[in-house]
């Protein structure tokens, strides 16, 4: 059993659900504004973190 | 792009700002995507169901608590919920109503509450509306008596639309309340547009049931939407069964017959749950969503020949407008016939409006932000001049 990747599954489908909510607050152009890019860069780097979790959890 | 087999992702909510008329209060929210995700398996909610094995007893997830937050935040005494405002009315209907009765709704009322009528055996009665689309006390009272005339007996039940769907109009429950408990009558709030969206206090509108749609107000999946009573109402309606098997002896504890026991087992609940926090909140910004939704009205009426038919100024975010004199004049001559309005909206970024609709059609802008409230007026603004309309 590895709790932690499936930890790590579910926080970077739930930081995608943050991003995918931004996409939809800035449609239909999806410019973002300094606070939103803020947001979406934090969003990706913790997404990357997960998966980088799960890859090593599960690689091993 | 597919989720599975031949359904495709939905991306409107993504890709558009999307203003159709019934969609708006459901969107999700972030919280309950997540929550979407993690509890989509059938029974999810049933882990931890102890005894007396009802949904509204379950404390994790804290179900139980959930209900009596309902409950608080409505200022009624007894919630549950079910799947869709529908079957609220259904409970109810079903308890009060019995075969023959006259039962009052109004002639704004949504076609599922004549549903639940005439399933529960009732005639469905219907209170005008005035010249200006709204339902009075007056008028409720005179059809009260005409009933009473008619039936021989009065209305075991009465239906109100806090706002009703096609107007987006709000109408004064209270007063309308007072006047059928004059009769004894008990009243229905059907708050399917209100519920989620904007305050409602239950105990102020003075009325004996509250019903809600979680899929149209309240941030939530589909079906959802609750159904909440007054203490004097809620044991009635809410009752235990007293079924025994006479072959097992066989008895079922606490399930609610109107509820058929559990009703929201999975993902709807949680996602009800899961939004509530930002739903309690977002009702007290009510007043800046009714200024957006002036906002696009100021811009559509800016187009000459076009008309407001709801109450103008605003009070609800779901209008119902009238561009017979404005664009549907393009309409007229145009290659796409009346279709050349949502095509241009689309190539905006916009979506919602009945395609072909250029005469008298609905539009809802609750939960858009200011970025998107301006975009969505000036491409209406946009499309009109494009096509030589004059604009003020």
């Amino acid at each position: 059993m590895s709790k932690r990747a499936v930890e790590a599954i579910f926080q970077a489908l739930f930081v995608l659900s943050d991003l995918r909510s931004l996409m939809r607050e800035t449609a239909p152009q999806h410019e973002l504004d300094d606070e939103q890019k803020r947001r979406a860069a934090s969003y990706i780097e913790e997404a990357k973190d997960q998966i980088g979790i799960i890859e090593a959890e599960l690689m091993r | 792009m597919k989720c599975a087999l031949d359904i495709e992702v939905r991306e409107v909510e993504e890709l558009y700002i999307n203003i159709d008329p019934i969609q708006a209060g459901g969107r999700l929210t972030p919280a309950a995507m997540k929550s979407a995700i993690a509890y989509g398996d059938g029974y999810s909610v049933c882990d931890h169901c102890l005894s007396p094995f009802r949904l509204d007893y379950i404390r994790n997830p804290p179900i139980a608590q959930f209900h009596a937050d309902l409950a608080a935040w409505l200022r009624m005494d007894e919630v549950r919920v079910v799947p869709g405002a529908r079957r609220g009315f259904q409970a109810v209907a079903s308890t009060y109503v019995e075969k023959g009765d006259p039962v009052i709704l109004t002639s704004l009322a949504h076609y599922t509450e004549f549903m639940a009528i005439e399933e529960a055996g009732g005639v469905a009665r219907e209170i005008p509306k005035d010249e200006n689309n709204h339902i009075t006390p007056d008028a409720t009272a005179e059809k009260i008596e005409a009933v009473i005339r008619e039936f021989k007996r009065t209305p075991p039940l009465l239906f109100i639309d806090h706002v009703d769907y096609q107007y987006g109009n709000v109408h004064d429950v209270r007063a309308i309340a007072r006047v059928a408990h004059q009769y004894d009558i008990p009243v229905l709030l059907n708050g399917a547009y209100s519920v989620g969206i904007m305050p409602v206090d239950g105990k102020a509108l003075e009325v004996d049931f509250v019903v809600g749609s979680g899929h149209k107000s309240m941030a939530s999946p589909a079906p959802s939407g609750l159904v909440a009573a007054t203490a004097e109402h809620a044991e009635r309606v809410f009752r235990t069964t007293t079924a025994k098997g006479d072959v097992t002896g066989r008895t079922f504890g606490l399930k609610e017959v109107e509820m058929m026991g559990c009703t929201l087992m999975g993902v709807t609940v949680i996602g009800m749950m899961a939004s509530f926090p930002h739903v309690r909140e977002r009702v007290q910004r009510w007043d800046r969503e009714v200024a957006h939704s002036q906002t696009v009205v100021d811009a559509l009426l800016s187009i000459e020949g076009t008309r407001v038919l709801s109450d103008h100024p605003r009070q609800h975010t779901l209008t119902r407008i009238d561009t017979r004199n404005s664009l549907d004049k393009v309409a007229r001559t145009h290659k796409k016939r009346g279709y050349f309005l949502s095509r241009d909206l689309k190539t905006r970024g916009i979506v919602g409006v009945i395609p072909g609709s250029t005469k008298v059609w609905k539009f809802n802008t609750y939960g858009l932000t200011e970025k998107q409230i301006r975009h969505v007026a000036d491409s209406f603004v946009e499309i009109a001049r494009e096509y030589g309309l004059n604009v003020s």
